[in-house]
């Protein structure tokens, strides 16, 4: 048993076991049996999912990102705004949308890797401009489908195909397309983690970056690829949110790094660097969305659901802590 | 002799200066400055008080408007009413963050002599010139009694509360209780979305997934009638359920009226055009009464291309 502890993964397992015994407990007259909940559960956490994808590889190096709930606001208005202001086609949205998060991130990761800045600072200050930015280029209100023209009347414009296509189903009725996103996300993550040299080279970083970087490591160029495919991760997240809300709101994403940042760290991914996974945090992801969803079935208070986030949060954590420490 | 003379110029100096602009102030050449001091720009209803309040200041071209945004922070709105001040603007709008630490900047800038005019959030004491707001237990409690009416008196509500640490969460609560009162309607699942419509969406996920009969949603904002309404559409069931919101913005909810989405959308007005027709009444030397409420009006799919209705009393 204590040889099996000893695995992260195991630990992780066991938190998402226990949360979802919790949820068989507290059912809410059947409703957890229902797949529909456990439908809803994947597509309210996808989001934050893929936040926390990007938010890993960062976390792996040793570095953070709090930019990423910034990022999805603003990706979520200039989508929105692309997209149903001027027609364009998805085809050149999405990846445009997806070049702006990577640039951003790109930004955030030049500063640090060039001049070895503290990621936090830089990130902080990503977060505050991408924010100003977002509200800047909306003007501070909602990009809708509803318009106003010049002379203060309103015109109700056709919502573009990809909006619906985004908040679908599939699989008779049974998966949500956001919820195959983040799987997507979830897999390119391991690809890049476990099954290329630059995974490699986020770990040695965030072991040792000294060594790394005498061992031949490209320590800048990995550094930026970390915290632009986090700028990425966040543009995908801001357009599944632009698509579940039906609009850009230049306020969406806010405090979401937070979440993310829970979510990698009850994985089991250290904030110190050089130990963790995506299939820990796809593990996180699952358990927060779980605890989520199970407050909300049972409609606890929203003072108590705090309370409780805040305990089971700690709980988590201390039972993911590493033993051999 | 040249002291003289310098003096004589000075002192015809500080007549034209102090006398010529009091005598022709507010025309065209020469405006009345009002200072508008908005507390948080980043909520689109007070995006919507500055725009009411520059539209209706464009009519006249005897007012300039300027405009500050203290970007939620109580220190750079008082900051804001003392720039005024030294400014020497004629009238100072504001619509404050909080009470007790705005009061005293305000009853300042009204004791040197500076009409102030309060919008939305009421200061303490009676050291302003005119308070205007709506009343958000009015409004929840006109909702209920127009669900009541709708329903006819029977059905099960799913009500989605904003922030219930803030007054207006309380008030539209409370309103709407008191309006449903003595019916046969029922409240069987509640849950605090903290104005957020994402959160709206999963609670409404939660109440669908647990009770297969609901027959209305009322939200205190139009953004979560909005995500309850998308919840519901997920499941198939969004014609089955009527939705309620409140705020009642052109580009929230009266276009989610307009598109079918939302049954009913009560106002929230700003009180933005009535500040302006005060402000041009105290300019000019008239008398406002010192407390205002701004009526409130509800749009339905029937009555928006009249711009909506007056609440029934």
């Amino acid at each position: 048993m204590k040889k099996f502890l000893a695995y992260p993964v195991t630990r992780a397992l066991l938190a998402l076991v226990i949360i979802v015994i919790l949820g068989t407990i507290f059912n809410a007259d059947g409703a957890f049996f229902d797949w529909g909940t456990h439908r809803d559960m994947l597509r309210q956490v996808s989001v934050y999912g893929i936040l926390a994808c990007g938010m890993t590889l960062v976390i792996i190096t040793g570095g953070i990102d709090l930019s990423v709930g910034s990022v999805l606001g603003l990706t979520s208005v200039f989508f929105s705004m692309l997209s149903i202001h001027w027609g364009w086609s998805p085809w050149v949205t999405i990846p445009l949308s997806l070049l702006l998060g990577a640039g951003c991130g790109m930004i955030s990761g030049g500063f640090i890797a060039r001049f070895g800045l503290q990621p936090f600072i830089v990130t902080l200050a990503m977060m505050v401009f991408a924010r100003g930015m977002a509200k800047y280029v909306s003007g501070g209100q909602k990009i809708s489908n509803y318009l106003q023209k010049p002379d203060g009347s309103f015109e109700n414009l056709e919502l573009p195909a990809v909006f619906d296509a985004l908040d679908a189903r599939l699989l008779g009725n049974n998966v949500t397309v956001v919820s195959v996103i983040l799987g997507l996300s979830v897999a390119v993550s391991y690809l890049v983690l476990n099954r290329h040299r630059y995974g490699r080279y986020l770990f040695a970083i965030g072991g040792n970056e000294a060594a790394a970087a005498l061992s031949g490591v490209p320590v800048l160029r990995a550094k930026l690829l970390a915290y632009g495919i986090s700028g990425m991760f966040a543009a995908l997240a801001g357009i599944c949110q632009a698509a579940q809300e039906y609009q850009g709101d230049p306020e969406a994403g806010t405090a979401y790094e937070l979440s993310a940042i829970a979510i990698v760290v009850i994985g089991g991914t250290s904030l110190m660097g050089g130990r963790g996974g995506i299939m820990l945090t796809l593990l996180g992801t699952l358990t927060i969305g779980y605890l989520e969803k199970i407050l909300s079935l049972n409609a606890v208070g929203e003072a108590s659901r705090l309370m409780l986030t805040g305990a089971i949060i700690v709980g988590a954590v201390m039972f993911q802590r590493n033993r051999a420490n | 002799m040249f002291r003289m003379k310098i003096a004589a110029m000075l002192a015809a100096c500080w007549v034209v200066c102090l006398g010529a602009p009091a005598a022709d102030k507010g025309t065209e050449a020469n405006p009345w400055v009002i200072g508008m001091s908005q507390c948080n720009l980043g909520e689109p209803w007070r995006v919507q008080m500055n725009a009411d309040v520059a539209k209706a200041a464009e009519a006249h071209k005897n007012l300039k408007v300027i405009f500050k945004d203290a970007q939620n922070d109580t220190l750079k709105q008082r900051a804001h009413l003392e720039e005024f001040a030294s400014q020497g603007v004629d009238l100072i709008i504001v619509s404050p963050k909080e009470a007790a630490p705005l009061t005293p900047p305000i009853k300042k800038a009204f004791r040197d002599g500076i009409p102030v005019i309060v919008l939305d959030r009421a200061v303490l004491g009676k050291d302003y010139t005119q308070f205007i707001g709506a009343n958000n237990k009015l409004i929840g409690e006109a909702a209920g009694k127009w669900v009541v009416k709708k329903l006819g008196g029977q059905g099960n509500i799913v009500e989605l509360k904003g922030l219930m640490t803030s007054t207006p969460g309380q008030d539209r609560n409370s309103g709407f209780r008191k309006g449903i009162e003595g019916s046969g309607l029922e409240v069987i699942f509640e849950a605090d979305m903290q104005w957020l419509e994402p959160n709206a969406r999963k609670e409404m996920e939660s109440a669908l997934a647990r009770f297969d009969d609901i027959k209305l949603v009322y939200a205190h904002n139009d953004p979560a009638a909005h995500g309850a309404w998308l919840a519901a559409k997920a499941a198939g069931r969004e014609k089955d359920i009527l939705f309620v919101g409140i705020d009642g913005l052109p580009q929230e909810g009266q276009a989610y009226v307009a598109q079918g989405v939302l049954d009913v959308c009560f106002e929230y007005p700003t009180g933005g055009k009535e500040a302006i027709a005060s402000a041009l009444t105290v300019l000019g030397g008239g008398e406002v009464p010192q407390d205002m409420v701004v009526p409130s009006r509800y749009f339905t799919k029937e009555n928006l291309k009249d711009g909506g209705a007056a609440l029934e009393e």
